[in-house]
């Protein structure tokens, strides 16, 4: 299948969405490149998010080495128009990089603009939230001081000069702060939320993220096409196929890609697959979170069947591996779909059983019901995504605003989007139970096609032009997930810049603003509910093979260093 | 109190029947184990009587597992499964289709340099009868032979083999080097035609 | 001198047996917990090829828990108010031991036929419990003073519904001495109101015992692991081990006062084991079927279904009082 463009798109663009842009460019389906001034991102920002209700998706930085840095803007405007995203380009010069922020306009930016000041070192005029990203907060500024963080003066006097977070001094026993985190066993992955309470009673409360990182987008950058989806699957485990269904359509946004029909017939299965897995996982940390681990076991018990489907069908339970730019390197036989259909149709009968007992158990519902409220108007302005979004009543799905390169069509595989007027826990407890079983659907359907025809599932890309840009949307189990690839001017392989935003980034900036006025008790529901994928936010992890000085343990120092300290 | 005798029914019948499955480590039959698919991309197996050397493997790699080491007599082709990330690549572009991922996967070791997590492929190499630098290996120079004499056009079959056979044993370098004298140059056709 | 020289050996052997019951509770509230919850549990029946490595059975599991504990390194916070950070396990180890030995078993009646032996044995149990609120307030650290907070107020609540039941069947019976409420069983009313007392003494074990869905004092998903998170080594398995004292002690307790009979004499031991059993299966049920209340909600659970219990089994044990 050939993903089809609107040539007329241009012209919308140019004449009533952004008329003070200097050049106009048409990307592949349906986007627009538009490159303006650099003073002029914080009025255009104003006026689509105004105006037009666009939504801003994602807002980064390309280093372009001699010329300074391309400040790029990514709005959705599939709202007003099908399928058009528009991205804006502004040059900003390496001397004095400071555009003007969008984050005081909406405060979908900002995250965004924190974590281009820590990588890139761009400080956004204007913006509210100046802090670090990644690092810790009080890391100084290399380049203006040149020197380590300082080290904790030596010498305590007694406990109540000693720096160390966990001691109460006594004129905070009113208003205790209470780190959840870094390590904590209420929390999956690594981050720390500060909370300060009163009695029971959540005050206030900060999120702060940054251990994952792993600079997968650099990763990326140096793999080039072909390597980079294996990377690109390895931002997060749970959500893994979303990521490499995302990297595809990203590449394959870059020249006028064709995709066989079975090959994207495997993609929805595979990505349906994963959206079953990850919200059964969910929903078995939620019931583990509020105490519960038998229903932590239950659901947990039916994800299995889920995973010996994937294992079956990829090779792998967690990173598929057989995403390929222009198709998939395996085929589904028509014996395995056959064999898979029965199971995933017993599959969905006990989760139709089980889950709504669960959702109705009283004591549940006692922990969940009006815990961690979002209105509407506050998931908009905060850029909420994915179930956070569709719980508080937002109809967005990108599966059905921007599809990927997957078989998502409505007339031919029936399905619909989930939403529910709850905007509290308990109200995207109920979406995610709901979208298990439209997944369910979904696979049955495409498991029922695959095993009734046959094709190819691979065509060869085309050389990847110069200076083109793609950008990939997906609907990741936790809401919407965009990579953004522009392709160099120089190198066919590798490309000149990578960037990843993932769904967790935004609903984990509203944790806090959920989180005010709720008991301690709550604390981690709420955190759960979000469905946080600490991973996605942070993206990195790399291996230095040689250089610096190691020592490796040996069996018998590890078990002799877990019974004994100084051993 | 009504969810919980549902809630009740569904784990008494969970009772007698665990979902947790044994992990085999002796010859007890009582234990069980999750079925192992079909498909499963486990280690690295390369057959070592079609491994040419050629280095496709190595070039498309994900994860800088696949590594060449040469010496004088021999290549050694390695693949450090720490590093590899499973993708199948070096099976899909091997040309004499030497590479199969098995179903093996148990990697847990308590010493990094256990042999287990490698795999050796050794060939011999060949060493330029001018320079003296090893150049190719064997097995890749009579392939690459091989398919080019299955391939060629039968008009010049000729006159490539012979030219095949006066340049042998010689390096890339040496080789063009002597291309003049051994009459093996490119632009001998070209001048034929001329003159 | 025959009576004493039979209770100082009686003492000598409800050491051992106490602690062998105590860890069988524990092992089959582990081992109902996980067969319900779909997976296996401690295995009772080794494999035959792990038999030689780990060991025939996993019974003694919670044992060897502890065990391992105390063969490791014990850390004391430097914010910590020292010695009553570290002696409190040890006091509380005491007081819960003292209490067993103020229950009676089949066959040994140990010294539950002093004069207010069940004002005794409630109150040793209290202390045992105070001691588990001390020591964590002791620590500094926020996590060791929201875990004790939310303990007192779940004890506050679970100790009404504790005495009074107690008091309950010793107010209708006419004695505080536990030897004579276990060896009297009374008329057909009284067991019934002895059966409704037994209700109110089993809702206030939850409590006690930290059973979900009242065990937010030790609620490992939002503060770390409560009371206990500051405690490490042989501290923490000093804890432990009077938590094993006071599951015996409880059940033992409410066999001893609600099922009359039974502990009285040897010849009801099968019985007694029985009783026990089915009263820990009751508890693993109510376990793994409940996520965690919030404090708030577990107070005002107390409130209403504990306290009219307690009201109406008054109201009917004056009744009796008067008719008899």
């Amino acid at each position: 299948m050939k993903f089809k463009s609107d040539p007329t798109l241009v012209d919308f663009v140019r004449t009533e969405v952004a008329p003070e842009g200097l050049s106009f460019k048409p990307l592949h389906e349906n986007r627009v490149a538009v490159r303006i001034k650099a003073e002029d991102a914080d009025k255009l920002a104003e006026r689509f998010i105004s105006k037009f209700k666009a939504r801003l998706i994602h807002e980064t930085a390309v280093d372009l080495e001699g010329e300074g840095f391309d400040m790029i803007y990514i709005y959705d405007f599939s709202k007003v128009r099908e399928r058009l995203v528009v991205v804006l380009e502004a040059q900003i010069s390496k001397d004095d990089p400071s555009p003007p922020s969008v984050a005081k306009i909406t405060w979908q930016a900002s995250w965004a603009e924190r974590e281009i000041h820590d990588l890139l070192g761009i400080s956004p005029k204007g913006t509210p939230d100046p802090r670090k990203q990644f690092l810790p907060y009080e890391w100084p500024n290399a380049a203006e001081s040149g020197t380590a963080p300082p080290r904790p003066d030596k010498g305590p006097s007694g406990p109540q000069d000693r720096w160390i977070p966990l001691g109460i001094m006594p004129n905070d026993a009113y208003a205790t702060l209470i780190p959840i985190g870094p390590y904590h066993p209420g929390v999956i992955e690594g981050q720390t939320v500060y909370v300060k309470v009163e009695g029971e009673t959540v005050v206030s409360a900060d999120i702060k993220t940054g251990f994952h990182h792993r600079g997968i987008q650099k990763l990326i950058e140096r793999r080039g096409y072909h390597k980079g989806v294996f990377a690109a699957e390895r931002v997060c485990g749970i959500c893994s196929a979303a990521h490499g269904l995302t990297y595809v359509t990203a590449c394959e946004n870059l020249y006028e890609a064709e995709v066989p029909d079975r090959a994207l017939y495997i993609r929805t299965l595979l990505l349906e697959l994963n959206r079953v897995h990850s919200h059964l996982l969910w929903i078995g940390v939620v019931a583990d979170v509020i105490g519960w681990k038998t229903g932590f076991h239950l659901s947990w018990g039916l994800r299995e069947r889920v995973m010996d489907i994937i294992e079956s069908i990829t090779g792998n339970r967690v990173n598929y591996g057989i995403w390929r730019i222009g198709g998939m390197s395996r085929d589904v036989s028509h014996e395995l779909a056959e064999r898979a259909l029965p199971t995933v149709k017993a599959l969905k009968a006990e989760m139709a059983q089980l889950l709504p007992e669960v959702a109705a158990h009283s004591v549940v519902k006692s922990r969940l019901v009006g815990v961690g409220p979002l209105s509407y108007a506050d998931a908009f302005d905060g850029g909420a995504v994915g179930p956070v979004a569709r719980a508080s009543n937002w109809k967005i799905d990108v599966r059905a605003d921007n599809p990927p390169h997957a078989m998502y069509d409505p007339k031919v595989i029936s399905w619909e989007v989930i939403t529910d007027e709850g905007c509290d826990t308990f109200g995207r407890t109920l979406v995610r139970v709901k979208e298990l079983l439209v997944s369910s659907d979904i696979i049955m359907q495409c498991l029922a096609h695959l095993a009734k025809t046959t094709g190819e599932v691979r065509i060869e890309p085309k050389v990847i032009p110069v200076n083109s840009e793609g950008i990939g949307l997906n609907e990741a189990p936790r809401g919407e997930l965009v990579h953004y690839v522009r392709a160099s001017e120089f190198n066919m392989n590798l490309p000149q810049a990578y960037r990843i935003r993932t769904p967790s980034y935004r609903n984990n900036a509203l944790i806090p603003k959920m989180l005010v006025g709720s008991s301690l008790a709550d604390v981690p529901v709420v955190m759960g509910s979000t469905d946080q994928c600490l991973a996605c936010t942070d993206r990195f992890e790399v291996i230095r093979e040689s250089g610096g000085p190691s020592h490796s343990m040996s069996w018998a120092e590890l078990v002799a260093l877990g019974k004994r300290r100084g051993v | 109190m009504s969810t919980h005798i549902k809630i009740l029914k569904q784990v008494l019948q969970k009772y007698s029947s665990p979902m947790t499955l044994n992990y085999p480590s002796g010859v007890d039959k009582n234990r069980m184990y999750s079925q192992i698919p079909e498909g499963l991309r486990g280690f690295i197996e390369r057959d070592e009587e079609k491994c040419i050397g050629c280095r496709a493997c190595y070039m498309v790699c994900s994860g800088r597992a696949t590594k060449i080491f040469d010496t004088a007599e021999k290549r050694t082709v390695q693949v450090f499964h720490f590093r590899c990330t499973y993708c199948a690549h070096c099976e899909e572009c091997c040309p004499e289709e030497a590479i199969k991922m098995s179903k093996k996967f148990e990697l847990a070791v308590t010493d990094k340099n256990d042999p287990k997590a490698y795999v050796n492929t050794d060939l011999k190499m060949l060493s330029c009868k001018a320079c003296n630098r090893p150049y190719l290996p064997e097995k890749m120079q009579k392939r690459v032979f091989e398919r080019l004499s299955e391939k060629i056009d039968a008009k010049v079959k000729g006159i490539v083999v012979e030219d095949y056979h006066k340049t042998e044993g010689f390096c890339p370098d040496c080789k063009r080097a002597r291309g003049v004298m051994l009459d093996t140059h490119t632009k001998k056709h070209v001048w034929l035609e001329v003159v | 001198m025959a009576d004493l020289a039979f209770t100082i050996v009686s003492i000598a052997l409800i050491i051992p047996i106490s602690l062998f019951l105590g860890v069988i509770y524990a092992f089959l509230l582990r081992k109902l917990n996980a067969r319900f919850q779909w997976r296996v549990g401690p295995v009772v029946r080794m494999y035959s090829d792990l038999a030689p490595v780990i060991g025939s059975t996993r019974v003694w599991q919670p044992m060897y828990d502890i065990l391992k504990l105390f063969g490791k390194d014990t850390l004391i916070p430097a914010s910590a108010h020292k010695r009553l950070f570290t002696w409190s396990p040890y006091f509380s180890l005491f007081f819960s031991f003292a209490a067993v030995l103020f229950i009676p078993f089949p066959g040994m009646p140990l010294l539950s036929d002093t004069p207010y032996s069940l004002i005794v044995a409630s109150y040793l149990l209290i202390a045992s419990i105070l001691f588990t609120i001390l020591g964590p307030v002791a620590s500094g650290s926020p996590w060791g003073a929201i875990g004790a907070r939310r303990e007192v107020e779940l004890f506050l609540v679970a100790e009404l519904g504790f005495v009074a039941s107690l008091f309950l069947v010793a107010f209708m019976k006419g004695s505080l001495v536990i030897a004579e409420l276990s060896g009297t069983v009374g008329s057909i009313p009284m067991v019934l109101v002895t059966l409704l007392a037994g209700i109110t003494m089993f809702a206030a074990m939850l409590g006690k015992l930290h059973i979900k869905p009242f065990d937010m004092p030790e609620a490992e998903c939002e503060i770390v692991a409560g009371p206990y998170t500051e405690y490490s080594g042989k501290l923490l398995g000093t804890y432990f081990l009077a938590k094993i004292f006071v599951l015996y002690s409880m059940v033992a307790l409410f066999i001893a006062v609600f099922l009359p009979p039974v502990s009285s004499s040897v010849l009801w031991l099968p019985l007694y084991v029985v009783a026990a059993l089915a009263l820990v299966f009751l508890l693993a049920v109510v376990q793994v079927l409940n996520p965690r209340y919030a404090i708030r909600k577990a107070l005002a659970w107390y409130m209403k279904i504990v306290v009219p219990l307690v009201i109406i089994g008054f109201i009917a044990a004056f009744a009796l009082r008067m008719v008899a």
